[in-house]
């Protein structure tokens, strides 16, 4: 293994003494001159036609400047795909949906102009299951989406993506199978991410056509790209800042963005757009709903001859990108399961209730709860290990797969296997499996059970990047990237890369704020995508400089570029260290060395987490306590091991492992109203209770870039509710497929409470 | 937040003064940890015209120790009866009640008479105006309980008509087993009530221009043995699922007196008198505490999503009658 000098070694990050002194500046700490404050009236009903609306009052109210319906907002339209999302509309979809936006001077006048509006309503029915929402005599939502389907076939990854999966001949797996088992499993409980920070924006106007946006966006070069899209041809320019966490959900932004443009050009003044908790809990994006009936044919050696479902995606009052999370949901799905025969097909389907959007996970930890439960009922029959399934299945380099694009890729990845066999080892798999639905141990009335839970994204290396590095006359070097710091850690890892290929100190590498002034394309770190595609963008863009400075230098010195080398700013004749020059001279000390990178789509190496857990169960009281987790994985080679570790350990909270325990967003759906809207009710799990973690890392090479490295970030959740799932069936004997698996639930399947439905009395 | 008059009181009589003054429409402040999250979301139809700190009134936040009982300041903070050497000797399950409290930063600002008169935690009840508009009910001054054919995983199992909003105090619990009685200041003068007769279907018993002073517990009897017991989602934070308060007395191995009390089962808490009146004169074991553990639950009738809170109550009960007992 090289020995790198920054690269795999623990440095400090660079943005870590402000994050701690609170120094660091989140959006909530930039103001502009004039700049006016945006609130929004939400909707209290699932589903109406506003009769009218009157805003007279509220105009007149002191410190007011705008008050806004549908009647008089710009015609913007976002949502994928088609468009079908108004900022403001005649019609409203769920409780908690923007009615009216008013811009005033400070927050709480704009909170009692709110109160001055009068509303009149057409309530009408609403619906919030998946599958009655797509009856016939279902209410419906749009009028472009007949059964309240969105259709199939729209182009959200290039021009053919994937919308299903279809391979083989589901005849001839039923021929082969030893066992057909039959399932239904939902995950949708909705969870909500909840990043710290809540959504919030400043948009100011430059004349007519120019918007800048300032948020703390995950993604802001992608801001730029979907308001330019949808807003009709204007020129805008966004800013990201530091990002109190997103764990994907404040990407494309439009939802707030639009809003704030939509008032700060009404009065031609910044307007900040800043939700609160609840409105970030009631009124922002939540996880798909999935539901899958699956029907699954497996040999008695556990070799699986088909897979045929439906996979029910309930996308909420709106899609925000949930056909694109369906294409790589159904990419992924072929990733854990080697299969000759499927039949597995989406339908992404409107409800009245907030929509679902970008989640870390991405349409692939949304269908895996719901899939890995039903592949687990199989493994039964068949007494086939978990382990041994998942060592089995997961794709292997030489195997090939649908992705997104709906191009069959071949694996030019790594084997897995090695991770896969040292993570049962370090979790003591072979100890605490006892065989399905059998418990671990039993002590008393508390029950110990073990599951495992499997997940792995090929876009790793999604879309493209593009980055410049300017090499200074003093020895630094300035990276130009529209990378923002959303919490992981990147923007100095992309500075240890550089200053690795450089041979610098890393303190004297620094990154431009990513604003896509300054900044060439870059999507943003989701997907995983941060060490592989961003990194290589960066890494080509060093190696791109410092050739151009090794030309300057060998036509000075009189040898050939390749004779050269670099270390702290002074570049060297290889083997004779007295002839040196400096950069400064190097470059004349006039103009600069300007590197550029770019980074094109490779979805062949898919990267992997397994997630193994044991719980423990009070069946007198049904607690789930979370014992201990281990994580493992595959990198190729660390780039910074606390920044990892961190992302490992994030498997915990944001609609990650929990949501198969408490997290959750509660609907009444007689009221259409998520009742958990403050973090005492939306259950967190805290650092007070933290279960004991470790994590599995191995180093295996990846043809990826320079440092053979591949990301992983984004998927660290998503094995882990369907390994608690498992666990907590293995622990009580009995087959658990409701998430979250709260207290009335456990209680319920061990026969100590009898079952009851909603709205009926005990 | 709506803007309100903000008056710092420098003694009761000035704060009952300005409650009586106000009517009904001023809200006593201390630790604020309750309050400020009503008036934030204003769940309430009204609004108060005037908040009045009490915080500014001297001598309200001690211990008294006297012969035989001990009185705890209303502005006493939670954390001062978890770090009290003497509320740890002589009533630990007070000191174990104020250890589950949410979190070491609202233990700091709370205060037990903030605890005591909290507002409860329906999410109903609570639901944000900002989001659509409060939701009215029975507790509102409206009719009917959205709880009974929504969401009632949290709601009362028992002694529960028009409303089945939950107590949410684990400090009155504690302090009902331990028999602890009322100071109540107001315009007529001062009056004790026991705290078990402080609450209401809706609330409690205090009349607009009442405030607390302070809470007497007479010495515990000698050989009793207490505990607190609370079940939460989570361990921190968490309002109590279910929570049970145990003060048993035990004299030559038989049970002489009991006084158990069950938290977060209904719009008040509740002595649970028939497991009480069981236990008397009998020798503890498993047996005996499963008895009195459903004679304890007997009389609930749960919501269609909140039986197992029965189950949970139960075992509380029964672990609570068995604790301590070597």
């Amino acid at each position: 293994m090289t020995n790198y000098r920054f690269i795999g070694k623990s440095t400090q990050r660079k943005d870590a003494l402000d994050i701690v002194t609170g120094k660091a500046k989140f959006i909530n700490d930039f103001t502009l001159p004039d700049m006016l404050y945006g609130k929004v009236l939400r909707s209290p009903l699932p589903h109406a036609n506003i009769k009218s609306i009157d805003v007279t009052e509220a105009k007149s109210f002191p410190g007011v400047k705008a008050v806004l319906t549908y009647k008089d907002v710009p015609d913007w339209m976002a949502g994928s795909a088609p468009q079908h999302v108004r900022i403001l509309d005649s019609k409203v979809r769920y409780v908690g949906e923007a009615v009216a936006l008013v811009a005033a001077e400070t927050e709480d006048i704009g909170a009692e102009a709110l109160r001055l509006i009068k509303v009149e309503y057409e309530s009408l029915p609403a619906v919030y299951d998946v599958e009655e929402a797509t009856q016939p005599d279902a209410p419906q939502l749009y009028e472009k989406f007949p059964r309240n389907i969105l259709p199939q076939g729209i182009r959200v990854f290039g021009l053919h993506p994937l919308q299903e999966v279809v391979i083989g001949d589901i005849e001839k797996g039923l021929e082969d199978a030893d066992f057909v088992i039959e399932g239904t499993c939902s995950y949708e409980n909705i969870p909500n991410p909840m990043p710290p920070e809540s959504p919030a924006v400043i948009a100011a106007w430059e004349g007519p056509d120019t918007l800048n946006v300032w948020l703390g966006s995950q993604g802001p070069h992608i801001v730029k790209v979907a308001l330019e899209k949808w807003m009709g041809s204007i020129n805008i320019r966004s800013v990201g800042y530091s990002v109190g966490a997103s764990y994907g959900s404040k990407y494309m932004s439009w939802q707030y963005t639009m809003p704030a443009a939509a008032l700060a050009q009404a009065t031609g003044r910044p307007v900040k757009l800043s939700y609160g908790k609840a409105e970030h809990l009631a009124a922002f994006t939540v996880r798909l709903g999935s539901r899958i009936h699956g029907k699954v044919g497996i040999k008695k050696d556990g070799t699986v001859t088909f897979l045929s479902g439906d996979w029910l995606v309930n996308t909420g009052a709106f899609s925000e990108a949930s056909q694109a999370m369906v294409a790589v949901g159904c990419g992924e799905a072929q990733l854990i399961l080697r299969c000759p025969n499927w039949s597995f097909k989406p339908k992404v389907v409107c409800t009245n209730r907030t929509a679902s959007g970008q989640v870390r996970g991405f349409g692939g930890q949304e269908l895996k709860c719901a899939l890995l439960p039903i592949l687990a009922l199989g493994m039964e029959k068949a007494g086939i290990d978990p382990v041994d399934f998942f060592k089995r299945n997961y794709v292997k380099p030489g195997e090939g797969y649908y992705w997104r694009d709906g191009e069959w890729w071949v694996c030019e990845g790594i084997d897995y296997t090695k991770a896969i066999e040292k993570g049962a080892e370090t979790f003591g798999w072979k100890e605490k499996w006892k065989g399905w639905l059998k418990p671990t141990s039993v002590k008393g009335a508390k029950r110990r059970g073990v599951g495992v839970g499997i997940h792995g994204n090929a876009d790793a290396g999604e879309d493209v990047s593009e980055a410049f590095v300017r090499l200074e006359t003093n020895g630094t070097a300035i990276i130009y990237c529209g990378l923002p710091e959303h919490g992981t850690g990147q923007r100095t890892n992309i500075c240890k890369m550089v200053a690795e290929i450089l041979q610098i100190p890393l303190d004297r590498v620094s990154v431009t704020p990513a604003d896509s002034l300054v900044n060439p394309v870059e999507i943003g770190p989701v997907g995983s995508r941060g060490t592989y595609a961003i990194g290589s963008a960066v890494i080509a863009a060093a190696e791109d400089a410092k050739e151009q400075l090794f030309e300057k230098v060998a036509r000075n010195l009189k040898v050939k570029p390749e004779d050269l080398e670099t270390l702290d700013g002074m570049v060297y004749v290889k083997g004779k260290p007295e002839a040196r020059i400096s950069w400064g001279k190097g470059m004349n000390y006039s103009g600069t060395c300007l590197g550029r990178g770019r980074f094109e789509s490779d979805f062949s190496k898919p990267n992997f987490m397994m997630i193994f857990t044991e719980v423990e169960v009070d069946t007198t009281t049904g607690k789930i306590d979370l014992i201990r987790v281990v994580g493992a994985t595959d990198v190729g080679q660390i780039i910074d091991p606390l920044c990892l570790t961190n992302q490992l350990d994030g498997c915990l909270g944001s609609a990650g492992i929990d949501s198969a325990l408490f997290e959750e967003a509660v609907l009444d759906t007689r009221l259409g109203r998520i009742m958990n809207l403050n973090m005492i009710d939306y259950k967190w799990r805290t650092f007070a209770e933290l279960p004991e973690m470790e994590h599995v890392i191995l180093e295996t090479p990846f043809s990826t870039h320079r440092f053979h490295a591949i990301g992983v970030g984004e998927i660290t959740p998503s094995p882990g509710p369907p390994a608690v799932l498992m666990a907590v069936s293995n622990a009580i004997g009995v087959w658990m497929h409701d998430y979250p698996l709260t207290p009335d639930k456990v209680l319920s399947s061990l026969g100590k409470i009898a079952a009851t439905k909603r709205g009926e009395r005990a | 937040m709506k803007s309100f008059a903000h008056v710092n009181a420098r003694s009761v009589d000035e704060a009952i003064q300005l409650l009586t003054k106000y009517n009904g429409r001023a809200k006593l402040n201390a630790g604020g940890t309750d309050l400020i999250g009503v008036l934030k979301d204003r769940i309430l139809p009204g609004y108060p015209e005037a908040i009045i700190n009490i915080k500014t009134i001297p001598g309200l936040g001690t211990l008294e120790k006297g012969e035989d009982s001990v009185s705890i300041g209303a502005l006493t903070p939670l954390v001062n009866l978890i770090e009290s050497p003497f509320i740890e000797k002589n009533y630990p399950l007070l000191q174990e009640a104020a250890k589950t409290v949410a979190s070491p930063q609202v233990r700091n600002m709370a205060t037990v008479g903030g605890n005591i008169c909290q507002d409860t935690r329906c999410w109903y009840y609570r639901y944000p105006d900002q989001i659509g508009g409060i939701i009215e009910c029975f507790r509102k001054g409206k009719k009917g309980c959205p709880a009974v054919a929504g969401d009632n995983r949290y709601h009362a199992i028992m002694g529960a008509a028009k409303c089945y909003a939950v107590c949410p105090s684990d400090i009155a619990v504690a302090l009902i087993a331990l028999g602890a009685t009322l100071t109540i200041a107001g315009a007529e003068g001062s009056r004790t009530i026991p705290l078990e007769d402080f609450y209401t279907p809706l609330g409690n018993v205090l009349a607009p221009e009442e405030m607390i002073k302070a809470i007497r517990i007479r010495k515990p009897f000698p050989s009793t043995k207490q505990t607190f017991l609370k079940f939460t989602i989570r361990k921190p934070i968490d309002f109590a699922v279910v929570s049970v308060a145990s003060n048993i007395t035990i004299e030559q191995r038989i049970c002489t007196r009991a006084r158990i009390v069950l938290g977060a089962v209904a719009p008040t808490p509740v002595r649970a008198f028939a497991a009480e009146d069981f236990l008397k004169g009998k020798e503890l074991c498993e047996e005996i505490a499963v008895e009195a553990a459903a004679l304890a639950l007997a009389g609930a009738k749960p919501l269609s999503k909140n039986a197992y809170k029965i189950e949970i109550a139960k075992t509380l009960v029964k672990e609570a009658i068995l604790s301590k007992i070597k």
